[in-house]
């Protein structure tokens, strides 16, 4: 691969992440309301916000002070103290909502993209059979199901009414474990029905990909070519269509990455499931400015890195991109 | 080429083999030697486990456990033993006696002096940065109502506080009494309190994850009524469906706040009590349409008529609100139709009035007072007296669906008065901005005409009489509504020592507010909560009787709660809407058990959503099913063809 290629996405990527952290402080001031306007309670006395705001260093002007303030915590990796959850620091809140979200989605991706890509191939290979129109069917069909559908149906059936799974959370709240082990197995059966619900939800999309590039290789003199040597069927798939076929599911795969970190807050809103999403979401309500910041910035980041790491990927695959 | 992938999808094969055997449904581990833990679900999450920097209901619920407040609540929120055993009271001189064998959680004795020092710090946080700057602002407010002057303490079981009138307020107020051992190096409106916390309530925090939950656990020393449960969990849910299915399905005891469609299909499950109070302390809040009745141009904002001004416009509109409709079909009937500012939740009812003119839902009386007033109908448009059509812009907080909701019926009735409405749904944030007034800081535009909204009370009426202030604008005021007999009522009512004397005093504050109807009250929604009764017996009500178990003043409930009792039937609904608020016409003598059909008259229910999933998993199973099915005949056929 050539290295002008490279550094020239790396220089792009970084550039990316200087303007995002611009981006980030003028975004959300820009949004109408303001922190300690957001308790609707009578108590609140003006003398209270104030000295709020003054604690928020929301008296100073906007510009440059608080800007300066802002990139200069920032290039330390200092986001400061949560509005919201008082007495907290960002990094700490955040770190505590990373792992579970990396978890369910991270897995969630694999096995969608596994179960997704081999049940696409297939189905585009053997065109009009069973798999097909079942698969491409239920595809279809989980693909347009909003998540809080699917994951509520899942909640309803497996947990409240079979009793197979708990309603919510990551643990057994108040559950002393003899082992880890133990631990690890109660973990795991809290994760089952959100990790099915986010698997669920992306296996359609990626099958429904795959199929129709399967199918458009299909037709390609090369594949004509393979058969015509006599090499078995099998064989032409997953050596000659499948990975012609890949290209475009890289690049979804590649946008789909960079959004494990956000999740899909829905899922996580349904399983109680204590991740980045549902975080976001109650900053944004709070108007927690040091949160939101932090919370764009990693989800920037990971997105521009995804984005790198489909580039890299897409020219080792096809070396016509690399010029 | 093909080598690597041939072995990229081994490995992911591998890889989902290894998660399917980890998807096998495991056993739940053996809980012999577990606390008794209760588990309590609420949406609203924690904000702060330091008492005077929380700003939500939940963190008052957290540090009335943590903590004893100066004077407790009982079983009636009435004031009862708290940090302080007994007090009397001699004009402006309190005297307050605490246990002599009181201890703090870390076992380090409590005493008068823990007290004094809590109350001095707030006085001199007061006395630097003004009454309402201590951390949220919220409590040290109480010392100022009740108008304290100094704090002794004279020996190790004596505190003395005196005031500068004679009031009785200091029985009502929120004040959490600190270790002075643990807080002298610290700051009260600041330090994050963290975990573990030493206190001498029930239950002390061990445990924050903000946003998941937050765990207590006994006070080995606590000097009151021991509940049954070892530990508390507080859990936050990010959606009310999802904790009323943790409910059914025995993972949480305790659903606080569900929806009405979720109270009816919970009602009359086993093991299920779901309550419903509109006289519990959750439920002492109002939902209201505000005016705006600025009266000073604002360049770029302000209302768009003056007949907003006006009182007798106002009070006409009020006979175009059919409010009974309202509680029916926005409330689904759990709910109390409004009147005045001050809800009959309020402590026990001891503060509401209700008017003596109740405005009736009569459009064509509406129509007559508008053409009286001066506002007259010009082919179908009501004219303000400046000549112009009505239009009103109508904003409403999107955080609940019951102000859209009742922002509809309204503009319907309304127009029947020949006045549009246009409604803009916003966030709540977004909302408050445009109700911002030039003298707040920072100054805004007053940019609307009429918002639905609501306000929290307090067990003191003080609080919600303060926003209809002149002293308000630029402050909470939302209305900028300014009358100087409500000013002078107001002072005069918080400096009067007799209760019955100040309910004078304040009745007529609250006929004042409803004649002028700056605000117009629409509803006071009920408290819709839910328990099981398969783990833990002893549920009380606070009030006895009308209330709820859980979240009322001060934590009593906790301590109440024992093993599970049987029960020879199945479990009833407790639905006790309006037994002491007069006036209220849906209003049902005390506690109505009203088995699977509750609800209050609810009219056309919306069904059991749960069925609703489930017919749906069961649809999704049966489509994929005739998919394949059709699939495998057109396939068959497409051979034989061959």
């Amino acid at each position: 691969m050539g290295s002008r290629y490279l550094t020239r996405r790396i220089l792009q990527a970084v550039l990316t992440i200087v303007g995002i952290v611009l981006l980030n402080f003028v975004l959300f001031r820009m949004m109408p309301g303001s922190p300690e306007r957001i308790s609707h309670n009578p108590h609140a006395s003006v003398a209270a916000r104030a000295a709020l705001r003054e604690r928020w260093g929301l008296d100073k002007p906007l510009f440059p002070d608080q800007f300066i303030d802002y990139v200069t915590a920032t290039v330390q990796g200092d986001f400061g103290e949560s509005f919201k959850f008082k007495g907290k620091e960002v990094t700490t809140v955040i770190a505590g909502r990373v792992w579970p979200t990396l978890i369910l989605f991270g897995l969630g991706e694999l096995i969608a993209i596994v179960v997704g890509l081999i049940l696409g191939a297939y189905s585009g290979w053997k065109r009009g059979g069973p798999v097909d129109y079942g698969g491409n069917g239920i595809s279809l069909i989980l693909y347009s199901m909003p998540y809080f559908l699917l994951g509520m149906i899942l909640l309803v059936i497996f947990a409240t009414t079979l009793g197979w799974f708990p309603t919510a959370g990551m643990f057994t709240l108040g559950q002393t474990y003899s082992s880890f082990a133990d631990q690890v197995l109660d973990f795991t059966r809290h994760l089952i029905l959100p990790l099915a619900a986010v698997s669920l939800g992306l296996i359609g999309q990626y099958s429904i990909l795959m199929r129709s590039s399967v199918i458009e290789t299909r037709g390609e003199d090369y594949v004509t070519t393979a058969k015509a040597k006599g090499i078995s069927e099998s064989r032409v798939l997953r050596g000659h269509a499948v990975p012609n076929a890949l290209l475009p599911t890289v690049s979804l795969i590649g946008i789909n990455l960079g959004f494990i970190i956000a999740g899909a807050i829905t899922v996580e809103v349904v399983f109680s499931w204590p991740g980045l999403g549902t975080l976001t979401q109650e900053a944004l309500e709070a108007r927690d400015y040091p949160m939101l910041q932090a919370i764009f910035l990693i989800l920037a980041i990971t997105v521009v890195l995804a984005n790198l790491g489909a580039d890299i990927v897409y020219g080792r695959l096809d070396p016509r991109v690399r010029t | 080429m093909r080598q690597p992938l041939r072995r990229r999808m081994t490995r992911s094969f591998a890889a989902l083999s290894l998660i399917s055997v980890l998807m096998l449904p495991a056993a739940a581990p053996a809980a012999a030697a577990d606390p008794v833990v209760l588990r309590v679900g609420t949406v609203q999450p924690l904000d702060a486990i330091n008492a005077y920097l929380t700003e939500y209901f939940v963190g008052y619920e957290v540090f009335t456990l943590n903590y004893d407040l100066l004077v407790g609540y009982g079983k009636n929120a009435e004031p009862a033993p708290g940090f302080v055993q007994s007090w009397t009271q001699d004009g402006n001189t309190w005297t307050f006696k605490i246990r002599p064998d009181l201890k703090w959680s870390d076992g380090t004795p409590a005493t008068a002096e823990d007290a004094r020092w809590t109350i001095q710090s707030l006085l001199d946080g007061q006395a630097k940065n003004g009454v309402g700057s201590v951390g949220a602002g919220y409590l040290d407010l109480y010392l100022d109502y009740a108008t304290v002057q100094s704090v002794t303490a004279p020996d190790l079981q004596t505190l003395v506080i005196k005031t500068k009138t004679p009031n009785t307020q200091i029985l009502t107020s929120y004040i959490p009494i600190l270790p002075k051992h643990i807080w002298e190096k610290r700051e009260i409106g600041k330090d994050p309190n963290d975990a573990p916390v030493v206190g001498s309530g029930a239950y002390q925090v061990k445990e924050w994850k903000a946003g998941e939950y937050v765990r207590l656990v006994r006070n080995p020393y606590y000097w009151g009524p021991k509940g049954y449960e070892d530990e508390i969990y507080i859990q936050f849910f990010k959606s009310d469906a999802a904790m009323a299915e943790a409910l059914k399905a025995g993972d949480i005891d305790y659903a606080r706040n569900v929806t009405a469609d979720q109270f009816q299909s919970l009602t009359g499950l086993p093991n299920v009590v779901t309550v419903e109070s509109a006289l519990s302390a959750e439920a002492n809040a109002f939902t209201q349409i505000n005016y705006n009745t600025y009266s000073k141009p604002i360049k770029g904002g302000g209302a768009s008529t003056k007949a907003l001004q006006d009182p007798a416009f106002r009070d006409a509109l009020g006979y175009a609100i059919d409010k009974q409709t309202l509680v029916d079909k926005v409330l689904s009937g759990h709910g109390l139709v409004g009147s005045t500012i001050i809800p009959p939740a309020m402590a026990g009812g001891a503060w509401h009035l209700e008017p003596a003119n109740r405005r009736t839902f009569d459009i064509e009386l509406a129509k007559k007072k508008l053409n009286t007033a001066g506002y007259i109908l010009v082919d179908g448009k009501r004219l303000d007296k400046e000549g112009q059509p009505i239009n009103l812009r109508m904003v409403v907080p999107a955080s609940s669906a019951s102000y859209s909701a009742s922002a509809e019926f309204i503009t319907g009735w309304w127009k029947q008065l020949g006045i549009q409405m246009t409604t803009q749904s916003l966030d709540d944030g977004a909302v408050s901005a445009l109700e911002k007034a030039p003298e707040n800081d920072p100054p805004g535009k007053a940019d609307f005409d009429v918002v639905i909204w609501n306000w929290a009370g307090d067990v003191d009426p003080n609080s919600l009489l303060a926003i209809l202030a002149t002293s308000a604008i630029g402050g909470n005021s939302d209305t900028f509504f300014s009358n100087p007999r409500y000013d002078q009522l107001m002072l005069l009512q918080a400096s009067e020592p007799d209760p019955v004397k100040r309910k004078v005093l304040t009745d007529e504050m609250q006929q004042l507010a409803y004649d002028q109807a700056p605000y117009d009250v629409l509803f006071y929604d009920a408290a819709l909560h839910a328990y099981r009764t398969d783990k833990f017996g002893g549920w009380q009500l606070q009030p006895e009787k009308v209330g709820l178990p859980l979240f009322g003043y001060g934590s009593p409930g906790y301590n109440t709660l024992t093993a599970p009792v049987p029960l020879a039937t199945p479990a009833p609904s407790i639905q006790a809407p309006a037994s002491t608020a007069p006036g209220a016409s849906a209003a049902a003598a005390a506690p109505v058990p009203s088995g699977s059909a509750s609800g209050g008259g609810s009219g056309a229910s919306t069904g059991n959503s749960n069925s609703l999933l489930l017919l749906g998993g069961v649809a999704l199973v049966i489509a994929a099913g005739v998919v394949i099915f059709a699939a495998m005949r057109r396939r068959r056929s497409a051979k034989d063809e061959e």
